[in-house]
C-alpha cells in the first residue's frame, strides 16, 4: 500500500511537471486511491426454471456502534427486530427515553429493567445532541 | 388515462417507457463530480444536502443506492436518477418496516386472498389476475410519507431521508374495484384492509409483527387504486413488492402495500397500530404543528391517508457539484408532481426566490406522474447564485416557502433551493 502511495505521488509529480507550460492547466494527472472492490458486480443468477421467483440473500451493511459500556446490550436487545443501523441513522437526540420506551411499550421489545437503564445510558453517552460525534 | 386507459394511450405510454429503457438515461449518470466525499452529517441541524448523507450499497435487482438501514431495508434513490419522468426500477427507492422480506416466492402456491365481509370470498392465482381482469395502466408517483424528513427542525426520529424517497413509474395491473366487484362487497363494509408478505420479529398483534393498512370504502381513491404486476413494463423488483403491490394514486406510499396477498372487507374501522397510531398527521390545514402543542397534548390527528400528497418540485441539475460559466447557458432541470392532480406551472428563480421565470414543462403522463421541467439560464456575471423552484398544480396549490413541522416528519414540501457557483470566462 505504501509503495502504491509513493507511486501515486511520483505519478502526480510527473504530471505536474509535464503540465507546466500547457496554457491554462493548473494541474493534471492527479490521481487518488479509490474504493476498489467496495461495490461488486452481481454474478448472473443460476436460473432453475419452474415457478419460483428468487433473489439472493439481503446483504447486511450494519453500522459499527461506538465502543463503550452497554454496547453489547444494545447489540443484543435492539438487534432482535432491527439492525443497529437504526440507531446511527437517527439525528442526535436530546433524549433517547421516548424512543426506547416506544420499542418496549408499542413494539413489544422484552428488555429487563436493568438492561433498559444501561441501554439508555449508552445511547445518551454516544448518540445524544451533546455527545454524538459525526 | 385514469380509469379508462384505452389501448392507444397505453401503447403510447408503454412506448415512452420502452424508449426510456432503450436509452437508459438514468443508468448513464450514476455519479456527479466527486472531488471529495461528502462529510458525515447527522444533525442536530437540518440536513443541507439533496440526498441523505448515506453510503452507497448494492442489493439484488438494484443499482447502487443510499443505505438508511439494512434490516429492515430502507434505501434512498440518488438525485441523478430524477432527470427523467420515469424512475428506473433498479434505482427505485425501498422502504420496509419489518425485516422478514421474501427472498423467494412460488407463483404456483401464491394466492391473492379476498377475505372478510365479501359475498364470495375468493383466492386468485397470479395467472387469474393476468387473464381474468382487464389490465389498466397509470403513471403515478410513489413517495414515502417521510420523504425529506432530515430537513425538519427540530429534527424528529424516523427514517432520515433526503429527497430521494420517491419515484415515478408506469404501473400496470388490475383495478381494485374490479376485484371488489368480483368478490361482492357486502353491506356494512366500512374499510378495505391490505396486507403483504413482509413480517417482523415482534408479536403478531403489534406493529412490530405485521404491517397492514386500510382505505375507507367510500374514499374516491378506491376508484383509481390498482394492484400492479408491472412497473415500467416489467415485473416488480422483489424489493418493490413482487408479485403485486397496491398503487394508490395521489396518496403517500404507506398505503401502497408491497407483496399484497390479503384484501379484507372490514365492518369496523381498522384499529391496528399502522392506522390508529402510526402515520398520523395533525388535523390542521397543512398538517403542521409545534413541539409545544404536541407536548401539551393539544394536537388532534388523522391518518395521513386523509390527505393527498402536497405539490412539490425539485432541482436535479445543476446539483452544485460543478461550476457554471458566465455567458454560457445552463439548463436548470428537474421534476414536479402533486397528489392533487396535474402540475400546470413550474417557476424557477436564479436569485434565491426574489424573482421568478416560467420553466418549460415536459410531456404530460397523467395527473399523478412526475412532470419534467427545463429552464435555460445564462448567468451574466461570476459569483454565487441561489436557484429555487416552485410548482403549482391544477387545483391552484403552490409550494410554500415555509417549513412544515409535525412529530412524524411528514408532508415536507417547502420550496427547494440549490446554490451554484458561476466562473468568470474572461
Amino acid at each position: 500500500m505504501k509503495r502504491f502511495s509513493y507511486a501515486l505521488v511520483l505519478l502526480a509529480l510527473i504530471g505536474l511537471v509535464a503540465a507546466q507550460g500547457l496554457p491554462g492547466v493548473v494541474s493534471s494527472g492527479s490521481y487518488t486511491v479509490g474504493g476498489l472492490g467496495m461495490i461488486l458486480q452481481p454474478k448472473p443468477a443460476a436460473l432453475s426454471g419452474g415457478t419460483v421467483y428468487r433473489v439472493g440473500a439481503w446483504p447486511l451493511y450494519t453500522a459499527e456502534l461506538a465502543d463503550g459500556p452497554g454496547k453489547e446490550l444494545v447489540m443484543g436487545y435492539c438487534s432482535v427486530c432491527h439492525s443497529v443501523t437504526y440507531i446511527t441513522m437517527q439525528p442526535p437526540l436530546k433524549d433517547w427515553a421516548p424512543t426506547v420506551n416506544k420499542m418496549i411499550k408499542t413494539y413489544g421489545a422484552q428488555i429487563p429493567e436493568d438492561a433498559v437503564k444501561q441501554i439508555l445510558a449508552y445511547l445518551q453517552a454516544y448518540y445524544s445532541v451533546q455527545t454524538r460525534k459525526q | 388515462m385514469r380509469n379508462h386507459l384505452d389501448r392507444r394511450s397505453l401503447l403510447k405510454l408503454l412506448g415512452a417507457v420502452g424508449a426510456a429503457a432503450v436509452f437508459r438515461p438514468g443508468l448513464a449518470q450514476t455519479s456527479a463530480q466527486a472531488e471529495e466525499a461528502l462529510p458525515s452529517f447527522t444533525g442536530p441541524g437540518p440536513n443541507p444536502y439533496w440526498n441523505g448523507v448515506l453510503p452507497f450499497v448494492v442489493y439484488p435487482q438494484k443499482l447502487p443506492l443510499l443505505r438508511l438501514t439494512d434490516r429492515g431495508i430502507q434505501l434512498e434513490t440518488p438525485r441523478s436518477y430524477f432527470r427523467t419522468a420515469f424512475t428506473p426500477n433498479e434505482a427505485f427507492y425501498v422502504r420496509y418496516h419489518l425485516d422478514e422480506i421474501p427472498n423467494e416466492i412460488d407463483l404456483a402456491t401464491w394466492r391473492l386472498k379476498l377475505e372478510g365481509n365479501f359475498e364470495r370470498p375468493m383466492e386468485l392465482s397470479f395467472q387469474d389476475l393476468l387473464t381474468q381482469f382487464e389490465p389498466v395502466s397509470i403513471a403515478a408517483v410513489n413517495q414515502c410519507s417521510g420523504n425529506s424528513r432530515s430537513r425538519f427542525q427540530p429534527r424528529v426520529t424516523g427514517g432520515q431521508w433526503g429527497n430521494g424517497a420517491m419515484g415515478n413509474a408506469l404501473w400496470t395491473g388490475v383495478r381494485l374495484k374490479d376485484l371488489l366487484k368480483k368478490a361482492g362487497v357486502k353491506a356494512g363494509t366500512v374499510q378495505i384492509q391490505f396486507e403483504g408478505l413482509d413480517r417482523g420479529k415482534g408479536p403478531e398483534n403489534l406493529g412490530s409483527g405485521r404491517f397492514m393498512k386500510s382505505l375507507d370504502l367510500n374514499d374516491p381513491v378506491i376508484e383509481e387504486t390498482i394492484l400492479a404486476y408491472l412497473m415500467n413494463g416489467e415485473p416488480l423488483p422483489m424489493l418493490n413488492g413482487f408479485p403485486i403491490r397496491l398503487v394508490v394514486p395521489g396518496k403517500f406510499a404507506t398505503y401502497w402495500l408491497k407483496h399484497v396477498t390479503w384484501i379484507r372487507a372490514l365492518t369496523e374501522e381498522d384499529k391496528n397500530f399502522w392506522m390508529a397510531t402510526a402515520y398520523r398527521i395533525p388535523d390542521t390545514p397543512n398538517g403542521s404543528t409545534t413541539p409545544e402543542d404536541v407536548a401539551a397534548g393539544r394536537v388532534k390527528t388523522v391518518p395521513i391517508g386523509k390527505v393527498n400528497m402536497p405539490v412539490r418540485s425539485f432541482i436535479i441539475d445543476p446539483d452544485g457539484s460543478y461550476p457554471l460559466v458566465a455567458g454560457l447557458p445552463a439548463k436548470i432541470r428537474g421534476i414536479a408532481f402533486s397528489g392533487h392532480g396535474r402540475v400546470v406551472k413550474v417557476e424557477v428563480s436564479t436569485d434565491g426566490g426574489r424573482t421568478w421565470g416560467i420553466a418549460a414543462l415536459g410531456e404530460y403522463y397523467g395527473p399523478y406522474s412526475f412532470r419534467t421541467y427545463e429552464y435555460t439560464w445564462t448567468p451574466k456575471a461570476p459569483g454565487t447564485y441561489v436557484l429555487a423552484v416552485r410548482a403549482t398544480d391544477e387545483k391552484g396549490n403552490v409550494q410554500p416557502d415555509t417549513p412544515v413541522w409535525n412529530p412524524g416528519g411528514y408532508l415536507w414540501n417547502k420550496i427547494e433551493r440549490q446554490e451554484v457557483v458561476v466562473l468568470a470566462a474572461k
